[in-house]
């Protein structure tokens, strides 16, 4: 499976600013850039008060289990989930081949207002994806930083 | 695969256990969760979609961040699969992006036909994925060794190991934590030295 590009802080900066003003436009509190297989890549907005890394596992999850459900019933024009709350309600969109845009809204606000500018921010978010992909991704991260020399074990149990 | 973001020198890689129905998958990220030592912060929830009877539904998912890497925050998502063999579907979404393999065998003899058709069926669903199993880590741990029914270790190499290039293989009683850790720095561990190379032979 083909992966997400390295991203560089050009990069970031530009999926933030895109989603940023998403958020401005339609009123939502939070946006988050999430890759297909979970991982969280951006967070926007008024975040903190969420679990973001767990809600980035379980919209992927979710998206992707329903995008299977569609294909059962042959439909190929499947695009978002949507969730409406009593608080929040939830808009998981499908920007490219790897990403997904997660936007949390107070329930009060409008799923249409949030698609209509939305559409723009997922377009920004493509092209931006698009030219890191076209970048070389094997520059400028030095992993090698890593002390993998080290005999210590990465995670250690608490002693009893 | 696993995400780079050099903007925050970040490292995110997806590990996810695998293996045959009540092999001690979810037992093994309960585990970890309930004795890892972390600083504050390091450990998200441990979330669980899971049936009335605590049987796996869909996956568990561990959010941990590892703690001696000079420089790097490398977080590990740790995800379990559902066992029973009617969730094949949810198991190919759940492998989606993976970047590591641990198979838990049960090493009860009567589940060595349950472990071997398990393997196979991790195989081809990383196939349908594009992904051989020479391409990605793979560990063996060979649970629930303290049980008296548990067939030999020998046995088991040559029904779930047999192969040109072994995966390193671990005894466990993930129940006592006995085998978790091990298993999960190796993984972790070989899952780096990965990526090193990778980085190393781009930058050649």
């Amino acid at each position: 499976m083909a992966s997400l590009p390295q991203l560089i802080e050009e990069d970031v900066h530009e999926l933030e600013r895109a989603s940023q003003e998403l958020l401005v436009k339609c009123d939502a509190g939070a946006a988050l850039i999430i890759d297909k297989g979970g991982f969280l890549i951006t967070q926007c907005g008024e975040y903190r008060e969420f679990d973001t890394t767990t809600i980035a596992a379980l919209s992927a999850a979710s998206f992707a289990a329903t995008q299977s459900i569609a294909s059962l019933v042959s439909e190929a024009n499947f695009t978002s989930v949507y969730q409406q709350g009593d608080t929040f309600s939830l808009l998981v969109m499908d920007v490219d081949e790897f990403c997904l845009l997660t936007v949390i809204f107070k329930s009060h606000i409008s799923v249409g207002a949030v698609k209509y500018f939305a559409a723009t921010t997922i377009k920004q978010i493509a092209r931006q994806l698009k030219k890191a992909r076209r970048r070389d991704p094997g520059g400028g991260l030095d992993l090698s930083e890593m002390n993998l020399a080290d005999p210590a074990p990465l995670f250690r149990k608490k002693s009893a | 695969m696993a995400i780079i973001n050099q903007a925050t020198k970040e490292l995110q890689v997806k590990i996810v256990y695998y293996g045959p129905a009540l092999g001690g998958k979810t037992t093994n990220l309960v585990q970890v969760h309930d004795h890892v030592q972390t600083a504050q912060g390091n450990k998200g929830k441990l979330v669980s979609l899971a049936t009335s009877s605590d049987r796996t539904l869909f996956f568990d998912f561990l959010p941990i961040e590892a703690v001696a890497i000079k420089g790097f925050k490398t977080k590990f998502q740790l995800y379990t699969v559902p066992g029973q063999v009617i969730y094949n579907t949810t198991r190919q979404l759940v492998l989606r992006g993976v970047d590591g393999i641990v198979f838990v065998a049960d090493s009860q003899y009567e589940k060595m036909e349950e472990n071997v058709k398990s393997f196979s069926n991790l195989e081809e669903n990383l196939k349908t994925l594009n992904i051989s199993m020479t391409d990605i880590p793979c560990i063996l741990q060979y649970n629930k060794r303290d049980l008296p029914n548990a067939a030999p270790l020998e046995y088991m190499e040559f029904l779930l190991n047999n192969r040109e290039t072994q995966a390193p293989a671990f005894s466990a009683s993930a129940h006592k934590c006995e085998g978790v850790f091990e298993t999960l720095n190796m993984i972790t561990r070989l899952l780096l030295h990965k990526f090193i190379n990778e980085s190393s032979r781009k930058a050649a």
